[in-house]
């Protein structure tokens, strides 16, 4: 079996497009998800690496499994809805301490998801891969058919992630000059139009890499090992007892 | 509580009613039960009409009085009211008419005795769901844009079908069945048709009738309206309604919410439920179940359509007994301590199920705690690439705990079979998932995948007997198989029930026959019907309880004889349609007799986030 080299969680209020982010990355297309139930595993191949994805359910009701899916954690998505504010908000009060059980080099990414709902851009971008992050594009939105052209009001800004996430990083007790710029960490998405999707999945996996090969070089047993060693013992010990 | 008092109310009467004689489960038996029964027990369709018609005119006409009727007739006195009944329908020659109608005609009889107290409810009853009704069309078109303006274009459109129906339009009153659950301070949980919000004032005269009827002492089961049966559930703090007009028996429509009320146990843990309304009697628990409507719709939609709810036992997949043993051994072999069950499941059926040795010792698992993680599996599907992990509670078998589930399609992108595992430790992921990697490498060295795919349900016609059309057939436990799950077979449903109309109103025959033998008031043991399109004969025994459907020009001694091939068929196939021996293995290190609220558990259920909400 592929053993896992780094660990990417993705964390929001429930009906932020978690899923749909994902799905978008690995299956390069949108379609509806329905509510995830508890969180899903998978593992994506990135160039000669494995890494394992959570996408976790945001409903309150699967809470207490948070801190589960973010042990060891080599990277957190932080996820919330540009048209919502409230979902902002949870991150910061629900979600932002499931990390406490992250590693401690994590690296952490704030994502306003439905873009295309209140951006005219990310409405067209058909997801080139690189598209320009924060240029102040003029162009008129050419609204494909396809998309409902209706452009609501957006509640969170570009202004109010940045400061979540210094916030995010007072709270992890990191010094801002010695972390991640905000400008680098914060995204806006569209996982219906793909806007911005692979940029937000190939920078985290670039930052991730010092991390993974830390790792590889440190030959350091992750959880996982651990944990399947321990079941490789213990059944073999549940056959000798059950004879 | 009030749902076990009156189930041994129903005990009782069984017991009255019981003839000895008939529990000897042999085709001879049927033959003389049948020759007994005169042809005067089972009237012609024709001689049925006529009397159907002349109970709806006294039904109309008695209409108000009858709502306050029920609702007086409660609890307390059910039990006479029973007795009542069975009185008044041992008079009765038209056995087979629909149940409504001939309760309607006791309650004539009681009726007389009604006093102005009880017309004056009557009266309030009434005026208030009139006044809801007048309410509802201001604020259902209220609550409706404002939802839409809130979750809007960004909700997938699938999501909000039902949702975002107009509460105050025809064709949301047409629906079959709806339901409804609130909290005992009258906060809408949730909606089958139509969003909660919209449904509040609804919801609040739900909850007025519960507690005008509780001020006195007394609990509300039902009200009967021309066409519709109400019936009200409570569960701790939470009261779930049903409003049917699908001729269901009260009993099949309370079993019916008992299964909404265990699957939101399931999501949640009774535990959590009462310690939440204990903190805050009026908290919205939609907070807690938001996401999880397709659950519950989705179960209301195989609770419509599936048998296996109504017989209260799991149909599994037909399969060569040496298939389904290598196959329980692969998984009897993938073990990891705290694992306590592996489940494998294909096309939506049981295939099979392997349980720790000491929680089988001490319990063992319920049909109802099997249907609630297959609708969770049917429902949580979409995207199936993914492996998850998932806290659920198994409400029969401990309400107030979770279990964390483990669920990987085996077969992508094809989705078919799904293995489940059920660990008592939350950390235990990874070690689940290593035990499906070695399921996997265990069931491609042997191929079982594509056995399994060439498995499938059977055709009635494999039983060779001409007339016969569909069947379910349950048997009941015997002893030294006493650890066993209850299971049915069935086969297919063929023509002419492969329309959805069609296996609907077969359904549908099924379920009045299966009121009918567990009446209350007068279980039946044999009823042999002759309806238009098809006859219908179902049967309970000590060892079994069968329902068949012939073709309407079968003659009765044909139907006998039919049954009894069948049986012998049945008994030849056994090894295949049936799980026969449960498979076990031993888990755990030390055998402090079964998680069964073992101590991690309790931990878990209070742990799990909801004491930090309130």
């Amino acid at each position: 079996m592929k053993k896992p080299d780094a660990k990417l969680v993705l964390l929001g209020d429930m009906n932020v497009g978690k899923t749909s982010l994902l799905h978008r990355y690995t299956e390069r297309k949108f379609k509806d998800t329905i509510s995830t139930v508890g969180g899903a595993f998978f593992l994506k191949q990135w160039g000669p690496y494995n890494m394992s994805i959570w996408d976790t359910a945001g409903r309150e009701q699967f809470h207490g499994l948070g801190s589960m899916y973010c042990r060891g954690a080599a990277a957190v998505i932080f996820t919330y809805d540009v048209t919502n504010w409230q979902s902002l908000v949870e991150l910061e009060e629900r979600f932002l301490s499931l990390t406490d059980t992250a590693n401690h080099d994590c690296i952490y990414a704030v994502v306003g998801n439905k873009a295309d709902l209140t951006d005219a851009k990310a409405q067209m971008s058909q997801d080139s891969g690189r598209p320009q992050l924060l240029s102040a594009c003029p162009t008129p939105p050419a609204t494909p058919a396809s998309l409902s052209g209706v452009i609501l009001h957006k509640q969170v800004t570009h202004e109010d992630a940045v400061a979540l996430y210094g916030r995010i990083l007072r709270y992890k007790g990191l010094e801002e000059k010695s972390s991640l710029p905000a400008e680098k960490m914060c995204f806006e998405t569209s996982a219906k139009t793909g806007h911005n999707v692979d940029t937000l999945f190939e920078t985290l996996f670039d930052l991730m890499l010092p991390s993974i090969l830390r790792k590889r070089n440190e030959n350091q047993n992750s959880p996982t090992v651990d944990l399947e060693e321990c079941s490789v013992a213990s059944s073999k010990q549940a056959k000798s007892a059950c004879c | 509580m009030e749902r076990d008092s009156h189930q041994e109310g129903e005990a009782q009467v069984v017991k009255n009613c019981d003839p000895p004689s008939d529990c000897v489960p042999t085709a001879e038996t049927l033959a003389t039960s049948l020759s007994l029964l005169g042809n005067h027990m089972f009237p012609d369709p024709v001689e049925k009409n006529d009397s159907t018609s002349v109970d709806k005119e006294e039904h109309a006409t008695l209409h108000q009085s009858k709502v306050t009727q029920k609702e007086q007739h409660l609890d307390a006195e059910s039990h006479s009211n029973q007795v009542n009944k069975l009185e008044a329908e041992e008079t009765e020659n038209s056995e087979y008419q629909n149940n409504e109608s001939t309760k309607s005609v006791d309650r004539d009889a009681e009726d007389a005795g009604t006093d102005n107290d009880q017309s004056e409810s009557g009266e309030f009853v009434v005026a208030m769901l009139a006044k809801a009704k007048l309410e509802e069309q201001g604020i259902g078109v209220k609550g409706r844009s404002s939802l839409l303006l809130e979750a809007g274009t960004q909700e997938p459109a699938a999501f909000m079908s039902h949702r975002d129906e107009d509460v105050t339009a025809d064709s949301w009153r047409q629906h079959r069945k709806h339901v409804f659950v609130l909290s005992e301070a009258g906060k809408p949980i949730y909606s089958r048709y139509g969003s909660e919000e919209a449904l509040s004032s609804t919801m609040g005269v739900m909850m007025a009738l519960v507690s005008f009827v509780q001020s006195g002492d007394n609990i509300i089961r039902s009200v009967y309206s021309e066409g519709h049966t109400v019936v009200f559930l409570q569960k701790g703090p939470l009261v779930l309604v049903c409003v049917s007009s699908s001729r269901q028996s009260e009993q099949q429509l309370r079993e019916e919410l008992l299964y909404v009320y265990y699957q939101i146990i399931s999501m949640l843990t009774q535990a959590s439920i009462s310690r939440i309304f204990e903190h805050k009697k009026n908290y919205d628990l939609r907070r807690l179940l938001a996401g999880s409507e397709k659950i519950l719709d989705g179960l209301l939609n195989l609770v419509d359509s599936d048998p296996s709810f109504l017989l209260a036992a799991v149909h599994c997949l037909p399969l060569a007994s040496s298939l389904r043993d290598s196959i329980s051994q692969i998984l009897q072999k993938a073990i990891t301590p705290n694992l306590v069950f592996s489940i494998l499941i294909a096309k939506n059926q049981l295939l099979t199920i392997v349980q720790e040795k000491t929680v089988i010792e001490d319990t063992r698992l319920e049909p109802t705690d099997i249907h609630l993680l297959l609708n969770l599996i049917g429902a949580s599907s979409a995207f199936q690439a993914g492996e998850i992990w998932t806290p659920i509670c198994l409400p029969l078998f401990n309400p107030d705990c979770y279990f964390y589930a483990y669920i990987s399609y085996l077969d992508p992108p094809e989705c078919t079979v799904c293995l489940l595992l059920l660990s008592t430790d939350k950390e235990a992921f990874y070690a689940v998932a290593e035990c499906k990697r070695k399921i996997e490498e265990a069931m491609v060295a042997q191929n079982s995948l594509s056995l399994i795919a060439k498995a499938q349900s059977y055709s009635v016609s494999q039983v060779g007997v001409s007339d016969l059309r569909h069947f379910m057939y349950k048997p009941f436990d015997v002893p030294d198989n006493y650890r066993q799950l209850t299971q049915f077979t069935s086969p297919e449903m063929e023509a002419p029930y492969s329309s959805e109309e069609e296996k609907m109103r077969l359904l549908d025959l099924y379920r009045y026959m299966h009121s009918r033998i567990h009446s209350t008031s007068r279980p039946l043991k044999l009823i042999y019907q002759v309806a238009e399109r098809e006859t219908l004969l179902a049967w309970v025994t000590s060892k079994f309880e069968l329902y068949t459907c012939f073709s309407p020009l079968v003659t009765k001694a044909c139907a006998i004889t039919a049954i009894t091939k069948l049986l012998r068929w049945i008994k030849k196939e056994e090894d295949r349609l049936f799980i026969r021996y449960p498979p076990k293995y031993s888990t755990t290190t030390n055998p402090s007799k079964s998680s069964r609220g073992g101590k991690s558990d309790q931990q878990d259920s209070t742990d799990n986030g909801f004491l930090s909400l309130l």
